[in-house]
């Protein structure tokens, strides 16, 4: 009897360190950034939700360090219009259900006035009824997307990402204006992957009608890509278009390379990343992708201006394209904040965002918003793979429009 | 028929890994009644860990004794730190704490080596071609080290007196106690060969997926449908069905749908575990009431 309670006692004295420790962690993966301090009438304090732990963190984390590469450099200058800006960042580790619960706490308890710069899709979605319907803050170039948050405007959400299917019409009128003539599109098979990979052939018959189109369905998270490899050959294809994850695309190109199958290969922004490069090294040499932001190598001023940042503000971390992304985000933030005269609140940062026509953040395409279009662009970066580099080819391009 | 043989090694080469992790497991499992979810995660540690030491100029057969070193120290921490007080025959609480360490050990991976996905070095470069297919190395390689990690751990179990106290340890803890074996003790040689296992298929493996914190996330839940094919008591079940694992998802792939592969594959599975319940190796136990 008593060995069976100390027994007891000792389970739950070791889940309860466990759970100490488990909490611990979160608790430091999420902490605050670019902590300004000072009333309301001093900063702008926002939000975001970002998963900094978990199977997605390589994005919550680098988004992360360039938005607040950017904040740092703006507080550093003055602020917005003489307001710190406080951009209070929360670890979601990509689940919905912890979304809402750090929506509940960035809006009831830290009353910011508007998420900026979050990241997912679904994640976003949970909180949709909360942040947007129930307390009316605005959500602000979330990282994600579908075309339904846009099409018709939902108050409140506004958008600085080309939809992953513009991304796609992107790359199909790209293989077709290189002269593919027989695409063979490969995807992971989520929906997510299914619905962007359909908007290819409709495309690329716009631009050329001759042109014939196959879809090849892949597991998620496939390592191994001998049997796919194995399809591609056999279906004979003049150009393959990847709707996969960076990692998958790697393993891609390398058993591609392996097999000797050489063909022109495009794919939409998340294969553009420096991890797709770093994986599948030489196998990804010619490589060509569309991306929201130019290349971070780009000579442009504004790019140097983010490497410049990166550099001082978030020293040893990576100024990729995620980071770019993050910084592109906040840049486009601060630029309409700044047109507000008076207090920053969620209902000027909304009306704000209507009537920005032309935001340039340089490092991404210029944003158009109005009360009737609520996502900022529909144009992507050409970028290919050069000696171990991703390259920006040409400046920003707008897709055929999609039926 | 060379993209079939092409297909039928590389997928030998999945399933030797599969079949390796899920030995480790069984091994866990038969000697301490842990279902070790976290030993996954501590043998990323180790690949970290083998990765920072190639990074330095470390050649890449050290990095992996590194690897195996760490991941044993760290399973063996955890072992007299969070396992062992729980008791024997905790079955459920010991799932759930390896469950909890296996997301602190990615959380530790990632806040130390950060999350972006890094490149982890082949064993051997190089490829053999033939009739227009070509195969890595580091495949062949991988079946290799597999066959002689498993003959190993065969010959240790069948032949040499350690491995006749570990297996008497297994089927009665307390008899091997009156016989004077500290069951301790073999738990801990145990722990240590089980995880040794996991370190050196994840080594085999990593140089195909790349290491990210959550990397050997697949080829766990893999092994383990390998073990409940093959029989979650039976090492003999374990290689087996790992490979078996291997080989049927990627002939799925290939002859079926890339996309349904494991669709395939877990059909099979289940439909095994209906007409053999135990697995394919494993010995039907009954309780009395």
């Amino acid at each position: 009897m008593f060995r069976t309670t100390r027994r007891y006692r000792r389970a739950a004295g070791s889940l309860a360190v466990l759970a100490a420790v488990a909490l611990t962690a979160n608790a430091c993966a999420g902490q605050d950034s670019a902590g300004a301090t000072g009333g309301s009438s001093s900063e702008i304090h926002i939000g975001a939700w970002l998963p900094l732990t978990g199977a997605t963190a390589t994005y919550g984390v680098a988004e992360k360090v360039g938005a607040d590469a950017y904040f740092k450099m703006v507080n550093a200058q003055g602020g917005i219009n003489g307001r710190k800006i406080k951009w209070t960042v929360k670890d979601n580790a990509a689940d919905p259900q912890q979304t809402v619960q750090i929506a509940r706490e960035l809006v009831g308890q830290d009353k910011v006035v508007a998420i900026v710069n979050a990241n997912g899709t679904s994640q976003a979605e949970a909180a949709f009824p909360f942040v947007l319907n129930q307390s009316k803050v605005p959500v602000l170039n979330e990282v994600g997307g579908a075309e339904n948050w846009y099409e018709p405007p939902r108050p409140g959400l506004f958008g600085t990402q080309t939809l992953y299917e513009d991304q796609a019409a992107a790359v199909a009128s790209w293989a077709v204006q290189d002269g593919a003539k027989k695409i063979l599109v490969v995807h992971s098979d989520p929906a997510a992957f299914v619905n962007v990979a359909k908007q290819v052939e409709p495309v690329a018959k716009k631009v050329d009608p001759s042109v014939r189109v196959d879809r090849l369905a892949v597991k998620y998270q496939t390592t191994d890509y001998t049997p796919v490899i194995s399809k591609v050959k056999a279906d004979k294809p003049d150009a393959v278009i990847v709707i996969l994850t960076s990692p998958e695309a790697a393993a891609y190109l390398k058993e591609a390379k392996l097999q000797g199958l050489s063909l022109p290969t495009y794919a939409y922004a998340p294969v553009a990343a420096e991890s797709t490069i770093a994986l599948a090294k030489d196998a990804a040499e010619g490589l060509k992708a569309v991306q929201l932001v130019k290349a971070p190598s780009d000579p442009d001023p504004a790019v140097k201006e983010f490497r410049t940042a990166m550099a001082k503000y978030e020293p040893g971390q990576d100024a990729g394209f995620l980071a770019l992304w993050g910084w592109s985000n906040a840049k486009v933030f601060a630029e309409i904040a700044k047109t507000i005269k008076g207090p920053v609140t969620s209902q000027a940062l909304t009306a704000a965002y209507q009537k920005a026509s032309s935001v340039d953040p340089g490092v991404s395409p210029v944003m158009k918003f109005s009360a009737g279009d609520h996502l900022g662009t529909r144009s992507v970066q050409r970028v290919v793979v050069k000696k171990g580099v991703w390259t920006s080819v040409g400046d920003f391009y707008t897709p055929p429009a999609r039926d | 028929m060379s993209q079939f043989l092409l297909v039928l090694v590389s997928g030998v080469a999945s399933g030797a890994v599969y079949g390796l992790m899920g030995l480790g497991l069984v091994i866990i499992y038969r000697a301490t009644d842990v279902v070790n979810f976290a030993m996954a995660s501590l043998a990323t540690l180790g690949l970290y860990v083998a990765l920072s030491l190639h990074d330095r100029g470390v050649a890449t057969l050290l990095g992996v004794l590194a690897a195996v070193v760490i991941t044993v120290t760290a399973g063996l921490v955890v072992r007299e730190a969070v396992i062992r007080p729980l008791g024997q025959g905790q079955l459920f609480s010991a799932l759930v704490v390896t469950m909890g360490v296996s997301l602190i050990a990615e959380s530790v991976a990632g806040s130390i080596w950060g999350n972006q996905p890094k490149s982890f070095p082949n064993l051997i470069d190089g490829s053999v071609r033939w009739s227009g297919a070509a195969l890595p190395v580091q495949s062949l390689l991988t079946i290799a080290v597999a066959a002689v990690a498993m003959a190993l751990v065969g010959y240790l179990f069948t032949r040499t007196t350690l491995g006749s106290a570990m297996r008497a340890a297994a089927e009665s803890a307390d008899t091997a106690r009156v016989v004077g074996l500290s069951s301790q003790r073999l738990a801990r040689i145990s722990w240590a060969l089980g995880l040794g296992l996991a370190a050196l298929s994840a080594c085999l493996y990593a140089p195909r997926s790349g290491l990210v914190p959550t990397a050997l996330v697949a080829p766990l839940f893999r092994a383990f449908a390998g073990i409940f094919l093959g029989g979650l008591t039976s090492m003999y079940g374990a290689v087996v069905g790992g490979l078996t694992i291997g080989v049927l998802d990627n002939m799925a792939a290939n002859y079926i749908s890339a996309s349904f592969r494991d669709t395939f594959v877990f059909s099979f599975t289940v439909l095994v575990l209906l007409i053999r319940p135990q697995g394919m190796f494993g010995t039907r136990t009954f309780q009395r009431v």
